[in-house]
Protein backbone atom coordinates (compact mmCIF):
# COMPACT_ATOMS: atom_id res chain seq x y z
CA UNK A 1 0.00 0.00 0.00
CA UNK A 2 1.31 3.59 -0.64
CA UNK A 3 0.57 6.29 1.66
CA UNK A 4 1.90 10.18 0.98
CA UNK A 5 1.30 13.25 1.86
CA UNK A 6 -1.72 15.34 0.94
CA UNK A 7 -2.28 19.03 1.82
CA UNK A 8 0.78 20.62 1.53
CA UNK A 9 1.50 24.31 2.57
CA UNK A 10 4.14 26.70 2.79
CA UNK A 11 2.79 29.05 5.41
CA UNK A 12 5.87 31.67 5.75
CA UNK A 13 8.89 32.33 4.55
CA UNK A 14 11.89 34.77 5.79
CA UNK A 15 15.72 35.97 5.09
CA UNK A 16 17.10 34.09 7.47
CA UNK A 17 20.14 33.83 6.90
CA UNK A 18 21.22 37.97 6.28
CA UNK A 19 23.54 39.00 8.80
CA UNK A 20 25.03 36.02 10.16
CA UNK A 21 28.39 36.09 11.55
CA UNK A 22 29.93 34.25 8.79
CA UNK A 23 29.15 34.57 5.10
CA UNK A 24 27.76 31.71 3.62
CA UNK A 25 26.02 31.00 0.15
CA UNK A 26 23.15 31.58 0.93
CA UNK A 27 22.32 35.04 -0.75
CA UNK A 28 23.41 33.42 -3.89
CA UNK A 29 20.39 31.12 -3.94
CA UNK A 30 18.20 33.26 -2.41
CA UNK A 31 17.63 31.30 0.10
CA UNK A 32 14.82 31.58 2.33
CA UNK A 33 13.92 30.01 5.89
CA UNK A 34 10.43 28.47 5.32
CA UNK A 35 7.52 26.57 7.26
CA UNK A 36 5.59 24.21 5.84
CA UNK A 37 2.63 21.74 6.72
CA UNK A 38 1.34 18.54 5.08
CA UNK A 39 -0.75 15.38 6.68
CA UNK A 40 0.02 11.95 5.64
CA UNK A 41 -3.44 10.85 3.84
CA UNK A 42 -5.31 8.19 5.70
CA UNK A 43 -5.69 5.72 2.65
CA UNK A 44 -4.76 5.20 -0.29
CA UNK A 45 -8.02 5.96 -1.73
CA UNK A 46 -7.32 9.61 -0.17
CA UNK A 47 -3.98 9.76 -1.61
CA UNK A 48 -4.76 8.88 -5.02
CA UNK A 49 -7.54 11.57 -5.19
CA UNK A 50 -5.38 14.34 -3.74
CA UNK A 51 -2.65 13.13 -6.72
CA UNK A 52 -5.78 13.27 -9.15
CA UNK A 53 -6.61 17.20 -8.12
CA UNK A 54 -2.90 18.25 -9.23
CA UNK A 55 -3.41 16.52 -12.92
CA UNK A 56 -3.86 19.48 -15.45
CA UNK A 57 -5.82 18.66 -18.55
CA UNK A 58 -5.99 20.55 -21.84
CA UNK A 59 -8.51 19.78 -24.44
CA UNK A 60 -7.04 19.42 -27.98
CA UNK A 61 -9.70 22.67 -28.50
CA UNK A 62 -8.05 24.24 -26.09
CA UNK A 63 -4.28 23.71 -27.25
CA UNK A 64 -5.20 24.17 -31.19
CA UNK A 65 -6.49 28.23 -29.88
CA UNK A 66 -3.30 28.44 -28.04
CA UNK A 67 -1.39 27.58 -31.15
CA UNK A 68 -3.57 30.11 -33.07
CA UNK A 69 -2.58 32.28 -30.65
CA UNK A 70 0.71 32.46 -30.92
CA UNK A 71 0.92 32.57 -34.40
CA UNK A 72 -1.49 35.64 -34.87
CA UNK A 73 -4.08 33.08 -36.55
CA UNK A 74 -2.00 32.02 -39.34
CA UNK B 1 37.06 22.61 8.21
CA UNK B 2 38.96 21.23 5.01
CA UNK B 3 37.60 21.93 1.51
CA UNK B 4 35.74 18.69 -0.09
CA UNK B 5 35.32 18.64 -3.49
CA UNK B 6 34.08 16.02 -5.59
CA UNK B 7 33.87 17.64 -8.93
CA UNK B 8 33.71 14.48 -11.10
CA UNK B 9 31.99 12.26 -8.86
CA UNK B 10 28.64 11.40 -7.43
CA UNK B 11 28.15 12.97 -3.95
CA UNK B 12 29.92 10.49 -1.44
CA UNK B 13 26.79 10.15 1.29
CA UNK B 14 29.09 9.23 4.26
CA UNK B 15 31.77 11.95 3.93
CA UNK B 16 28.91 13.86 3.71
CA UNK B 17 27.24 13.19 6.97
CA UNK B 18 30.88 13.40 8.72
CA UNK B 19 31.18 16.93 7.45
CA UNK B 20 27.49 17.83 8.89
CA UNK B 21 28.43 16.24 11.97
CA UNK B 22 31.88 17.86 12.53
CA UNK B 23 29.48 21.44 11.53
CA UNK B 24 26.84 20.72 14.01
CA UNK B 25 29.32 18.98 16.59
CA UNK B 26 30.68 22.85 16.68
CA UNK B 27 27.40 24.40 17.46
CA UNK B 28 26.94 21.69 20.01
CA UNK B 29 30.52 22.82 21.49
CA UNK B 30 31.03 26.40 20.15
CA UNK B 31 27.57 27.83 19.70
CA UNK B 32 28.99 31.32 19.94
CA UNK B 33 31.86 30.99 17.89
CA UNK B 34 29.72 32.33 14.89
CA UNK B 35 28.47 30.30 12.02
CA UNK B 36 26.66 31.27 8.63
CA UNK B 37 23.46 30.60 10.51
CA UNK B 38 22.07 32.33 13.33
CA UNK B 39 21.96 30.45 15.80
CA UNK B 40 20.65 30.83 19.79
CA UNK B 41 17.74 32.78 21.42
CA UNK B 42 18.42 35.86 19.03
CA UNK B 43 17.51 33.16 15.94
CA UNK B 44 14.67 31.74 18.04
CA UNK B 45 13.57 35.51 18.48
CA UNK B 46 13.80 35.93 14.70
CA UNK B 47 11.68 32.78 13.87
CA UNK B 48 8.98 33.87 16.10
CA UNK B 49 9.28 31.57 19.14
CA UNK B 50 7.06 32.72 21.46
CA UNK B 51 8.95 33.76 25.26
CA UNK B 52 7.05 31.60 26.72
CA UNK B 53 7.80 28.54 25.17
CA UNK B 54 11.18 28.97 26.40
CA UNK B 55 10.56 28.50 29.93
CA UNK B 56 11.96 25.47 31.81
CA UNK B 57 14.23 25.06 29.11
CA UNK B 58 18.17 24.74 29.58
CA UNK B 59 19.82 27.80 28.44
CA UNK B 60 22.89 25.84 26.94
CA UNK B 61 20.09 23.44 25.10
CA UNK B 62 18.34 26.99 23.61
CA UNK B 63 22.18 28.49 22.31
CA UNK B 64 22.74 25.73 20.26
CA UNK B 65 19.21 26.26 18.35
CA UNK B 66 20.06 25.90 14.90
CA UNK B 67 16.86 25.86 13.00
CA UNK B 68 15.47 27.66 10.05
CA UNK B 69 11.45 27.77 10.91
CA UNK B 70 9.47 27.11 13.39
CA UNK B 71 7.49 24.19 13.40
CA UNK B 72 5.13 25.54 16.22
CA UNK B 73 3.30 27.98 14.44
CA UNK B 74 1.96 25.31 12.15
CA UNK B 75 -0.89 24.28 14.35
CA UNK B 76 -1.45 22.91 17.97
CA UNK B 77 0.03 20.03 19.82
CA UNK B 78 -2.05 18.63 22.06
CA UNK B 79 -2.24 16.76 25.13
CA UNK B 80 -0.76 13.25 24.95
CA UNK B 81 -0.06 13.43 21.42
CA UNK B 82 3.09 11.09 20.26
CA UNK B 83 5.98 13.37 18.44
CA UNK B 84 8.95 12.73 16.37
CA UNK B 85 11.41 14.95 16.13
CA UNK B 86 13.57 14.63 13.11
CA UNK B 87 17.50 16.20 13.28
CA UNK B 88 16.75 17.18 17.34
CA UNK B 89 20.19 18.52 17.65
CA UNK B 90 20.11 19.98 21.06
CA UNK B 91 16.61 19.45 21.50
CA UNK B 92 15.10 22.96 21.92
CA UNK B 93 12.33 21.70 19.89
CA UNK B 94 11.84 18.23 21.27
CA UNK B 95 11.79 19.93 24.89
CA UNK B 96 9.01 22.42 23.61
CA UNK B 97 7.08 19.75 22.02
CA UNK B 98 7.59 17.82 25.59
CA UNK B 99 5.99 20.48 27.38
CA UNK B 100 3.13 21.06 24.80
CA UNK B 101 1.89 17.33 25.08
CA UNK B 102 2.16 16.89 28.72
CA UNK B 103 2.83 14.01 30.69
CA UNK B 104 0.44 11.58 28.79
CA UNK B 105 2.03 12.47 25.46
CA UNK B 106 5.41 11.36 24.36
CA UNK B 107 8.54 12.77 22.46
CA UNK B 108 11.16 11.07 20.50
CA UNK B 109 14.31 13.45 19.14
CA UNK B 110 16.58 11.82 16.66
CA UNK B 111 19.77 13.21 15.33
CA UNK B 112 23.06 11.53 13.83
CA UNK B 113 25.73 13.82 16.20
CA UNK B 114 26.43 12.33 19.46
CA UNK B 115 27.45 15.31 20.99
CA UNK B 116 24.20 16.85 20.26
CA UNK B 117 22.24 13.99 21.22
CA UNK B 118 24.80 14.60 24.49
CA UNK B 119 23.58 17.56 25.09
CA UNK B 120 19.92 17.17 24.69
CA UNK B 121 19.64 14.12 27.01
CA UNK B 122 21.87 16.69 29.35
CA UNK B 123 18.88 19.37 29.12
CA UNK B 124 16.27 16.93 28.98
CA UNK B 125 17.61 15.26 32.65
CA UNK B 126 18.09 19.50 34.15
CA UNK B 127 14.57 20.84 32.97
CA UNK B 128 12.71 17.35 34.67
CA UNK B 129 10.86 16.38 31.43
CA UNK B 130 10.32 12.41 31.82
CA UNK B 131 8.51 12.32 28.30
CA UNK B 132 11.48 13.00 25.81
CA UNK B 133 13.75 10.97 24.69
CA UNK B 134 16.93 11.07 22.39
CA UNK B 135 17.90 8.57 20.05
CA UNK B 136 21.14 8.46 17.75
CA UNK B 137 19.74 7.42 14.17
CA UNK B 138 19.31 9.11 10.25
CA UNK B 139 16.48 10.97 8.80
CA UNK B 140 16.50 7.90 6.35
CA UNK B 141 16.64 5.32 8.82
CA UNK B 142 14.25 6.84 11.70
CA UNK B 143 14.37 4.40 14.93
CA UNK B 144 10.31 4.71 15.60
CA UNK B 145 8.00 2.01 14.94
CA UNK B 146 5.55 2.40 12.23
CA UNK B 147 2.45 4.52 12.21
CA UNK B 148 3.41 5.49 15.77
CA UNK B 149 3.76 9.36 15.58
CA UNK B 150 0.45 11.93 15.43
CA UNK B 151 3.34 14.44 14.71
CA UNK B 152 6.67 14.56 12.91
CA UNK B 153 8.15 17.73 13.47
CA UNK B 154 11.97 19.13 11.89
CA UNK B 155 13.88 22.39 11.73
CA UNK B 156 16.21 22.86 9.67
CA UNK B 157 17.28 19.24 8.78
CA UNK B 158 15.77 18.09 5.59
CA UNK B 159 17.81 20.45 3.28
CA UNK B 160 20.68 18.21 4.57
CA UNK B 161 19.16 14.95 3.47
CA UNK B 162 20.93 14.62 0.08
CA UNK B 163 18.06 11.80 -0.50
CA UNK B 164 14.50 14.02 0.36
CA UNK B 165 12.81 11.38 -0.77
CA UNK B 166 13.59 8.88 1.31
CA UNK B 167 13.31 10.89 4.56
CA UNK B 168 10.08 11.92 3.50
CA UNK B 169 9.02 8.11 3.41
CA UNK B 170 10.47 7.99 6.55
CA UNK B 171 8.59 10.42 8.05
CA UNK B 172 5.46 9.44 6.35
CA UNK B 173 6.18 5.47 7.54
CA UNK B 174 6.50 6.34 11.28
CA UNK B 175 3.26 8.62 11.35
CA UNK B 176 -0.61 7.27 12.00
CA UNK B 177 -2.60 7.76 8.89
CA UNK B 178 -3.93 11.45 8.82
CA UNK B 179 -1.19 12.06 10.97
CA UNK B 180 0.33 15.94 10.81
CA UNK B 181 4.15 17.10 9.10
CA UNK B 182 5.22 20.34 10.66
CA UNK B 183 8.26 21.52 9.44
CA UNK B 184 10.65 24.36 9.17
CA UNK B 185 13.79 24.63 6.52
CA UNK B 186 14.70 26.43 3.48
CA UNK B 187 14.24 27.05 0.02
CA UNK B 188 16.34 28.22 -2.33
CA UNK B 189 14.84 30.66 -5.52
CA UNK B 190 17.43 30.29 -7.77
CA UNK B 191 18.49 26.72 -9.27
CA UNK B 192 21.75 25.02 -8.20
CA UNK B 193 23.83 23.68 -11.09
CA UNK B 194 24.57 20.19 -10.10
CA UNK B 195 28.25 20.69 -10.04
CA UNK B 196 27.31 22.82 -6.57
CA UNK B 197 25.22 19.79 -5.20
CA UNK B 198 28.47 17.39 -5.21
CA UNK B 199 30.61 20.77 -3.50
CA UNK B 200 30.37 19.45 0.14
CA UNK B 201 30.96 22.91 1.60
CA UNK B 202 28.19 24.37 -0.18
CA UNK B 203 25.94 21.62 1.76
CA UNK B 204 27.12 22.79 5.36
CA UNK B 205 27.91 26.60 4.34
Amino acid sequence: MTVGFVGFEITWRKDVFSGAPQAGSAANYGTLGINFRARKARSEEELIAALAALSCEVSIRDAETSAEEKTGGR
Amino acid sequence: MSEHTLEDQELDVEVLRQAIQEEYAEVAANPEKGFHFHTGRPLARMLEYADEWLIGIPEHSIESFAGTGNPFSLGELRSGERVVDVGCGAGIDSLIAAKKVGLDGRVIGVDMTPSMLEKARDTAGESGLANVEFRHGYAEELPVDDGWADVVISNGVLNLMPDKAAALEEMARVLKPGGRLRIGDILVQKAVPESAKRKIDLWTG
